[in-house]
């Protein structure tokens, strides 16, 4: 077992750069989830840490170990590739086997590990089986089978669960955080979808357009974003965005309006950087945050209710054509086409300037 | 997406037409090689044998030297084949994915390497090989067949190799394979019927090579089928019945041959590895 850094690594490819500076350290035993949009460079930066691909600049440490230029088999590390990567002409047993038969085990104590592997992973009726007599979800399973068995020092898994469907992508989102706890291993693992890394994730690593955004637990990104595109990644269905002006700033809290929109006078408690009178900033509500008997109130017509059960998604046009979504528990009270006030929680609001850093 | 009758008709009446383009040679020179030779020579030829011999067989592989033909011909077929397969699967691989300078020239020259007319080349080889003792060897035509059919057979597996999704290969990476390794034990078995193709080519093109056997090897008892065979055939007039019988022996092997390699002829060798 072992930590993972990452100082200053930079891609390019030909003549863009790709991952423009990267600074990172894990932990030993951390769960760390790369998000991010597609193609902002969370597989290229995996792909890094494997050593599938080269590194243009700065160097990889692995438990202390410059990697930067090691072969990926000697780093390590054991990879899960979103699309397996089984060998096709092998047995289940075979292609968990072979990493161990490459490391250059008795045959005896390959079939012993390989025996581990399957029971915890329930494949062990389908070990004589060839990859595609299986399933998806046991497909999957193999290639974890793969990883776990040489016991390695970090995890890598990228997208592992996107070529699965929804109920099986959550029943192996949950034996994956299973295997953590009972590994306790480095794992260092990619997706595009927040829900994974919200649940999955000790801490996560926001990505966009190849540099880090925000590093942090699941709550405090969610909590306590320092960017708008944090705020709006994180969270689902995203946060609420509407243009306010600032009127004054005082004792820490600066005072926002948006006349046509209702909001008057909404006091937003400042994390740090000031905000100045007259400036235009962005005033972040998430759904969740709405409720009878909050402090401001936000004006629209409701356009669609989307109602689950116990929440109700009510979405909604404003008067300068922008949509929110609003979160409530009471199901029967919004219908489509009426006006409303939306009520909501200005303690929990969050204030965002031009730059769309949070103010 | 079914087919109506209409398109059903077409497509089988096409195929009729192929069959018998391609088949009806074959069926004239088989049932020829076991006719009486009056019936062979008849002024109306027959579809359908009326008569049946061994005669032209058994004179064949009794009074000629045609066994001796087949015999050099299979080892230099199979000894061409073998080592045109074993060089061009890792030069293939070479080429797909070492990074050396100079290789998408290289690459791309190799098959340059038939655009000259093969009597240009024929003439120094003949030169070089008489310098090194090689002329009236085997062992000459087993290194001509190899060097024609190596750059085409390149090009051929190379295609086969990019069919492979990428991630199995950096999962043998990461698994700690060295790259003789994954060519041989991963590589290798997915593109089965690259290697197939390839050896069919390579041992159909050494079968029939007739004018480097014809100029490389001099003595009659290692002379190759297509180079002894035009010798029997001028040797005692024409023997239309010894025609025919040979023609039908010379392709049995490649029957074989098609018999064996055939079943490497699989698809969705990679189903089941990525998805
Ligand atoms: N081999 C490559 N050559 C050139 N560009 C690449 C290569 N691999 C990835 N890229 C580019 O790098 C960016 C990041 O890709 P990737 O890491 O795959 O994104 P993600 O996994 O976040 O979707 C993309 O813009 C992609 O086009
Ligand atoms: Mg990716």
């Amino acid at each position: 077992m072992a930590g993972l850094s990452l100082k200053s690594v930079k891609k390019r490819f030909g003549d863009t750069e790709v991952i423009t500076g990267v600074d990172l350290s894990v932990e030993d035993g951390e769960f760390l989830v790369f998000v991010g949009p597609s193609g902002c460079g969370k597989s290229t930066l995996l792909r890094m840490i494997a050593g599938l691909e080269s590194v243009s600049d700065g160097n990889i440490e692995i438990g202390g170990r410059d990697v930067t230029h090691l072969d990926p088999a000697r780093r390590g590390i054991a990879m899960v590739f979103q699309t397996y990567a089984l060998y096709p002409h092998m047995t289940v047993a075979a292609n968990i086997g072979f990493p161990l038969e490459m490391a250059g085990l008795g045959q005896g104590e390959i079939d012993r590990k390989v025996a581990d592997a399957a029971k915890v992973l329930h494949l062990e009726p389908y070990l004589q089986r060839k990859p595609r007599e299986l399933s998806g979800g046991q497909r999957q399973r193999v290639a974890i089978g793969r990883a776990i068995v040489r016991q390695p020092d970090v995890f890598l898994f990228d997208e592992p669960l996107s070529n699965l469907d929804a109920e099986l992508r959550i029943q192996m989102r949950l034996e994956i955080a299973r295997l953590h706890q009972k590994l306790k291993s480095t794992m260092v693992y990619v997706t595009h979808d927040q829900v994974e890394a919200m649940t999955l994730a000790s801490r996560i690593v926001v990505l966009r357009a190849g540099r880090i955004e925000q590093v942090g637990a699941p709550l405090d990104l969610y909590e306590n974003p320092d960017n708008i595109f944090v705020a709006g990644f994180i969270g689902s269905p995203r946060m609420n965005f509407v243009t306010t002006t600032v009127s004054r700033v005082a004792d820490g809290f600066a005072y926002v309006n948006a006349d046509t929109l209702g909001l008057k006078e909404i006091a937003v408690r400042l994390r740090g950087a000031v905000a100045s009178a007259g400036e235009t900033v962005t005033l972040g509500i998430r759904p969740e945050h709405f409720g009878p008997n909050g402090a401001g109130s936000l004006e629209g017509t409701v356009s669609v209710v989307e109602r689950l059960g116990g929440v109700s998604y009510v979405h909604a046009s404003l008067a300068d054509g922008s949509q929110i979504a609003v979160e409530s528990r009471d199901s029967r009270a919004y219908q489509a086409g009426q006006n409303h006030a939306f009520a909501f929680d200005t303690d929990r609001a969050l204030l965002f300037g031009s730059d769309g850093r949070r103010l | 997406m079914k087919r109506t009758l209409p398109q059903s008709f077409v497509l089988y009446s096409g195929l009729v037409v192929v069959l018998l383009i391609i088949g009806l040679p074959f069926w004239w020179v088989i049932t020829g090689s076991i006719k009486v030779p009056r019936e062979i020579i008849a002024r109306v030829p027959t579809m359908f044998p009326q008569s049946f011999t061994l005669q032209h067989f058994e004179k064949l592989f009794q009074s000629t030297d045609f066994p001796a033909y087949l015999v050099n011909s299979i080892g230099v077929a199979l000894f061409s084949t073998v080592i045109t397969v074993a060089l061009a699967l890792p030069a293939a691989y070479a080429f797909f994915r070492m990074r050396f300078p100079g290789r998408a020239a290289l690459y791309r020259l190799i098959l340059l390497a038939y655009a000259f007319p093969t009597i240009v080349v024929l003439i120094p080889i003949y030169g070089f090989f008489a310098k090194v003792g090689l002329i009236d060897t085997r062992t000459s035509l087993v290194i001509i067949n190899v060097a024609f059919a190596l750059p085409f057979s390149i090009w051929m597996m190379r295609s086969f190799l990019s069919t492979v999704p990428r991630e199995i290969e950096e999962a043998a990476v990461i698994d700690g394979a060295p790259a003789r390794v994954i060519l041989l034990r991963i590589m290798a078995p997915l593109i089965a019927p690259g290697i197939a193709s390839v050896a069919i080519f390579t041992f159909i093109a050494s079968w029939t090579e007739y004018l480097f056997a014809s100029v490389l090897i001099v003595s009659d008892a290692r002379r190759t089928i297509p180079v002894g065979f035009a010798g029997i055939i001028g040797q005692y007039q024409i023997d239309w019945g010894l025609l025919l019988a040979g023609a039908t022996a010379a392709t049995i092997p490649v029957v074989i041959l098609f018999a064996f390699v055939g079943r490497w002829f699989v698809s969705g060798l990679t189903e089941g590895a990525v998805k």
